[in-house]
């Protein structure tokens, strides 16, 4: 059953499109991610949603009810800031309790809320501070709070984490993820980190110049993009002009060099121009006896990023990157060397030129 | 024991952080205090002569003593309170919108701020008298909605309200509008309205509170100005403070020496007031 449903939105300003033709489905307790760029619409959207801006044209419905044009304060939609948004002349419990006061809630039912937003956020010692007392991450787990304290039927989630360093920017947004799957809230969550989207969501919507280039999971979003957007933007990829040599075969070449795909090419004609795509990972050095996929490569470079080794090779004209887990007893090659790499024909990605 | 071990090295502190300040910059900081503070001295020193060979407060004791002090202090001070409450009722919202809705009208509106810095008092009352001196029709007819405001007491004092907002404008405006810049007032107001505030409850409960350092320090020049004003009060002719200081100043020589320190001592008791009640504010709205 749909929760939030977004149909043919799109929103204008003046002569730019910001937002064109979005459609989105959302389940209750489903956590939906929005990445891209900066300017790829991924905020207005979120915006329209929460009631700050108005679609140009198209409708947004929450169970059905439409709130295309109800006022912000009608929607029942929480919402959290990157940054922060604490009212500074409240302490953290007034913040907590402040929409329940809002909707003239009882005083005591509005203590009790507060109390248990507190111990879900694990700070229950501070709701006397001020937000000012606060450090960057305590702040937005209070921000979170405040959204979740009005039992919004929709949290948002305009990039939370921005703000905040690397260590705690990880370890917070587990537990938005765990707070949200606790409360079994609908959640968009607004990012262009791709980790964060990857790490935090069921499903993703990739977005670039206000359209939707690719909905799905994690897994799909990453193993299967769609898009040379979609490939380019999440993790790391090699991509490369190619040519179509037998479809039936799942057959390309990259300067001279084949390669065979799985992705079936039959509606493709020989000699057709497409873009293929290789993760850095699905690359590796020749350790068995293989059939397919086996080519020499000219080591160019090699460089150590901790926990992944990153080797540069040169196949035909075309340079592609192959990531290999870091281990000590590593055997690396040397530099200029010729060494066989393979991939399987999954990892072979065809995507339109 | 500890405490008193704390203290010296914080006097240390203090210490090694002064010497550190170049001669040059000592300098230029003791020559403005002087400029400030030896005609303050001389007023607060003459004020204390008025009797021969002797230092005392009689020139004080004089001046409160008069009962048009206390009659044209009151009346000020009521006129600034008004006025304080009529500029805060029209700005706050202004600054407020222009800021969440309207920044291309910011230039507009500064501009508009900054025209008591160019039109003389002069200019803007004798405008006032001109246009409320005739009744106040109904445009087109000849159907009168009210007399001409300078012929009676309460319109005098609309008018002289008036005058003061424009006059403490480029106060008030610039107070409210950086107060409102330090708190990020759009990202407030959305937080709010997510929460499902109006923009009543927004307004009272979210903006104010956290602009009221800003609310004050305007208030308080927007005090100076109508407490100390000479020129509209006596065109329009009101009992205000300043012509009472002013026709002093023409008649005697030590009170108004005593009233004008009496007044610098005020503005310092209330620039006090105003760092004691907002001494944590600025902190709170400062890490956003």
């Amino acid at each position: 059953m749909t929760h939030l449903a977004l149909t043919n939105v799109s929103k204008h300003f003046g002569d730019f499109m910001a937002v064109r033709d979005f459609n989105l489905d959302v389940k209750k307790g489903e956590f939906v991610s929005f990445l891209g760029p900066s300017g790829c619409g991924k905020t207005t959207t979120l915006r329209m949603i929460a009631g700050f801006e108005i679609p140009t044209s198209g409708t947004i419905s929450i169970e059905g009810v439409d709130i295309t044009n109800k006022a912000p304060s009608q929607r029942n939609v929480g919402m959290v800031f990157q940054s922060y948004a604490l009212f500074p002349n409240m302490t953290v419990a007034q913040n907590i309790g402040f929409g329940l006061r809002i909707r003239k809630e009882k005083e005591a039912a509005v203590t009790d809320r507060v109390k248990e937003m507190l111990s879900i956020i694990n700070l229950e010692n501070k709701a006397d501070s001020y937000p000012y007392q606060l450090s960057g991450g305590q702040m937005q787990r209070v921000a979170l709070a405040r959204a979740l304290a009005i039992r919004p039927e929709v949290l948002l989630l305009d990039e939370p984490l921005s703000a905040l360093d690397a260590k705690i920017r990880v370890s917070l947004r587990a537990e938005i993820r765990s707070i949200q799957q606790k409360l079994g809230i609908t959640a968009i969550y607004v990012t262009h980190d791709q980790e964060e989207a990857l790490s935090l969501s069921d499903r993703i919507v990739v977005m670039n110049t206000g359209e939707m280039e690719q909905i799905g999971t994690p897994f799909e979003i990453y193993n299967f993009p769609t898009t040379v957007f979609s490939a380019n933007f999440v993790g790391t990829l090699n991509n490369a002009s190619a040519e179509v040599v037998d479809p039936a075969n799942g057959l390309i070449s990259i300067d001279g060099v084949q390669f065979e795909s799985a992705v079936n090419l039959k509606e493709r004609k020989k000699g057709d121009k497409v873009r293929v795509a290789i993760r850095p990972e699905r690359l590796s050095f020749v350790s068995e006896q293989k059939k397919a996929n086996v080519v020499d490569a000219t080591i160019e470079s090699i460089t150590f990023l901790g926990s992944v080794v990153r080797i540069k090779v040169k196949i035909g004209d075309t340079k592609f990157n192959m990531d290999t887990f870091n281990n000590p007893f590593l055997d690396l090659p040397q530099i200029g060397a010729v060494e066989q790499v393979t991939c399987s024909r999954e990892a072979v990605l065809v995507l339109d030129e | 024991m500890a405490s008193e071990k704390i203290r010296k090295v914080a006097a240390m502190n203090i210490l090694a952080r002064i010497r550190r300040i170049p001669f040059w910059s000592w300098f230029w900081f003791i020559l403005g205090a002087l400029y400030f503070l030896l005609p303050l001295y001389a007023t607060l020193n003459f004020s204390l002569r008025m009797e021969r060979d002797v230092i005392g407060f009689k020139a004080y004791i004089r001046a409160f003593e008069d009962p048009d002090f206390l009659k044209t202090f009151l009346y000020s001070n009521v006129l600034a309170l008004f006025t304080i409450i009529a500029s805060i009722i029209l700005i706050v919202p202004t600054a407020y919108w222009i800021r969440l809705r309207l920044p291309e009208a910011r230039r507009i509106v500064e501009f508009i701020t900054l025209l008591p810095f160019v039109v003389p008092a002069i200019i803007l009352v004798f405008g006032l008298i001109r246009i409320y001196s005739s009744p106040i029709k109904i445009p087109f007819t000849d159907i009168k909605l009210l007399q001409p405001l300078t012929t009676f007491e309460v319109g005098t004092d609309i008018l002289i309200v008036a005058g003061y907002m424009v006059l403490g404008l480029p106060y008030m405006y610039r107070s409210v509008d950086t107060g409102m810049r330090t708190v990020d007032v759009r990202t407030l107001t959305e937080a709010a309205q997510s929460l499902g505030a109006g923009w009543f409850t927004i307004i009272v409960r979210v903006i104010l509170p956290n602009i009221r350092a800003a609310l004050l320090s305007g208030a308080l020049l927007t005090f100076a100005i109508v407490v100390g004003e000479v020129t509209l009060a006596s065109f329009l002719g009101v009992p205000a403070f300043g012509p009472y200081l002013f026709l002093l100043g023409q008649h005697r020589a030590y009170e108004p020496a005593a009233l004008s320190f009496a007044s610098f001592l005020l503005t310092w008791v209330a620039m006090g007031l105003i760092q004691l009640f907002t001494g944590g504010q600025g902190q709170a709205a400062g890490t956003h």
